[in-house]
């Protein structure tokens, strides 16, 4: 017993710092994989308090950039809008479509704190629970897909980006004939390339094929865009292709952002969870 | 100005300047400024090394709440106080350290500053890229960015002790 205290008292501070580095290091790996407590993160009031003063300052600063933006976006939508349109024919009454049925609504979102030099990059949104966020919903911007909710609080939210590390989207690159399926990744090198892998090496892929997701899991609708191949090449010893991407969204520069939320995503599960399991 | 309330204000400086302006700024190329080190050797020299390793745990746990990494920086921290004493002692003069100076490079010395908050600034850099990105395969990527980021945290250490330094001298 005195030898232990002894041994206590000469290890002493060794100790401590074994201590707090594995308080440090238990809270970096358990958080990644899943979040337990939303105190220690950005969502907590008071930091994010703090971070929305910042943004208040700083928003302005990308400010005609996405006004034009947005203006683009209203202009491309307009077109499409049945009663802004010359009708060719006058005699057509108006048909209560009942053939579509909305799957998808939207909701409208600022980032108020974002990262993209880190390995692993989180987004600060600014709407939470309160709006109806929940963990698992897709996130977007205008020109391409940004990530998931990983956590969600009363009035704040975090994004888990593509810009991390072990984020999976199904995706498909959008070939002539083919579309070919894959896991969307990021090597944690640079914010503006990313990674498909699963893509088998028998057919070509063509450079700058666009990428866009698959909306097989229910996540992202189909047809949200990526970003376009800009380089492939075989991988040692697989029948595998590395497909580098670059993305189609500027994530240095976001600020707008929209969340998915899918009308039909219980039902989906709930169909999908009578799948009998292999034993 | 008494100490302790010197290094509290430093402290809140630091975490605020860190959380709101040094990290909201995206230099690419994998630049990471980070000025919380500063703090750490700026503690006075008389402070023991469990007390230091307590006020790093929390500077980096504010540094990481703003930041979502997680505990990233406070492991980083902790590691670079743990080994604060060790590098003092190493190139520390003879008789030990003047508790009336502080681990200044104007009190110090500008080539003491240099090799001592160089090697602890690389060490706290290497730890933090060496864990964020876990894999081996890729030290000559973790390489590259702990040399870039260290070597810009340096000089923006230079340049914040030159303010500590002017206001000093206006007193």
């Amino acid at each position: 017993m005195r030898n232990l205290i002894a041994f206590l008292q000469r290890f002493r501070i060794f100790l401590v710092f074994a201590v707090l580095q594995i308080l440090a290091l238990t809270w970096y790996v358990t958080y990644l994989s899943f979040p337990r407590n939303q105190f220690l993160t950005t969502n907590n009031n008071i930091a994010v308090q703090f971070l929305e003063w910042e943004h208040d300052l700083t928003k302005h600063f990308n400010l005609s950039k996405n006004n034009s933006q947005l203006q683009w976006e209203n202009i491309y939508w307009r077109k499409r809008q049945p009663q802004f349109m010359y009708q060719l024919s006058r005699s057509k009454v108006k048909v209560n479509d009942t053939i579509y049925e909305q799957q998808y609504t939207y909701i409208p979102a600022e980032v108020i704190n974002s990262s993209i030099d880190r390995s692993n990059n989180y987004f600060t949104l600014n709407v939470g629970t309160a709006q109806g966020i929940k963990r698992g919903m897709g996130v977007f911007c205008q020109q391409g897909v940004v990530g998931v909710i990983h956590y969600a609080s009363k009035h704040y939210s975090l994004v888990k980006t593509v810009l991390t590390k072990d984020i999976n989207i199904d995706v498909s690159i959008h070939m002539k004939k083919t579309d070919l399926p894959g896991l969307l990744k990021w090597d944690g090198v640079d914010a503006r390339y990313g990674m498909i892998t699963g893509i088998n090496n028998d057919l070509r892929i063509k450079k700058w094929s666009k990428v866009e997701t698959r909306g097989g899991s229910g996540i992202f609708p189909k047809g949200i865009p990526v970003g376009k191949v800009s380089h492939t090449e075989p991988i040692e010893g697989q029948a595998l292709w590395k497909v580098e991407i670059r993305f189609a969204a500027d994530y240095r520069r976001l600020q707008r952002v929209y969340v998915i939320k899918n009308l039909h995503l219980a039902e989906q599960t709930a169909l999908e969870a009578r799948i009998p399991e292999d034993e | 100005m008494n100490v302790v309330y010197k290094h509290i204000i430093r402290f809140v400086v630091f975490a605020f300047l860190q959380a709101l302006v040094f990290n909201q700024l995206n230099i690419g190329f994998g630049i990471h400024l980070m000025i919380q080190p500063l703090f750490i050797m700026l503690l006075p020299f008389e402070l023991t090394v469990i007390p230091i390793m307590g006020i790093a745990f929390l500077m980096g746990l504010v540094i990481d709440i703003f930041s979502n990494t997680y505990g990233l920086n406070t492991s980083s921290l902790v590691l670079m106080a743990y080994l604060r004493p060790i590098v003092f002692k190493f190139y520390g003069p003879r008789e030990g350290y003047d508790p009336l100076k502080e681990p200044t490079s104007q009190d110090m010395g500008s080539n003491w500053f240099t090799v001592v908050y160089g090697i602890l600034l690389g060490l706290h850099t290497f730890w933090f890229f060496l864990l964020e990105i876990f894999e081996i395969g890729r030290l000559g990527f973790i390489l590259q960015k702990t040399l870039l980021s260290g070597g810009l945290s340096f000089l923006l250490a230079l340049l914040i002790q030159s303010f500590i330094l002017n206001s000093k001298q206006k007193k």
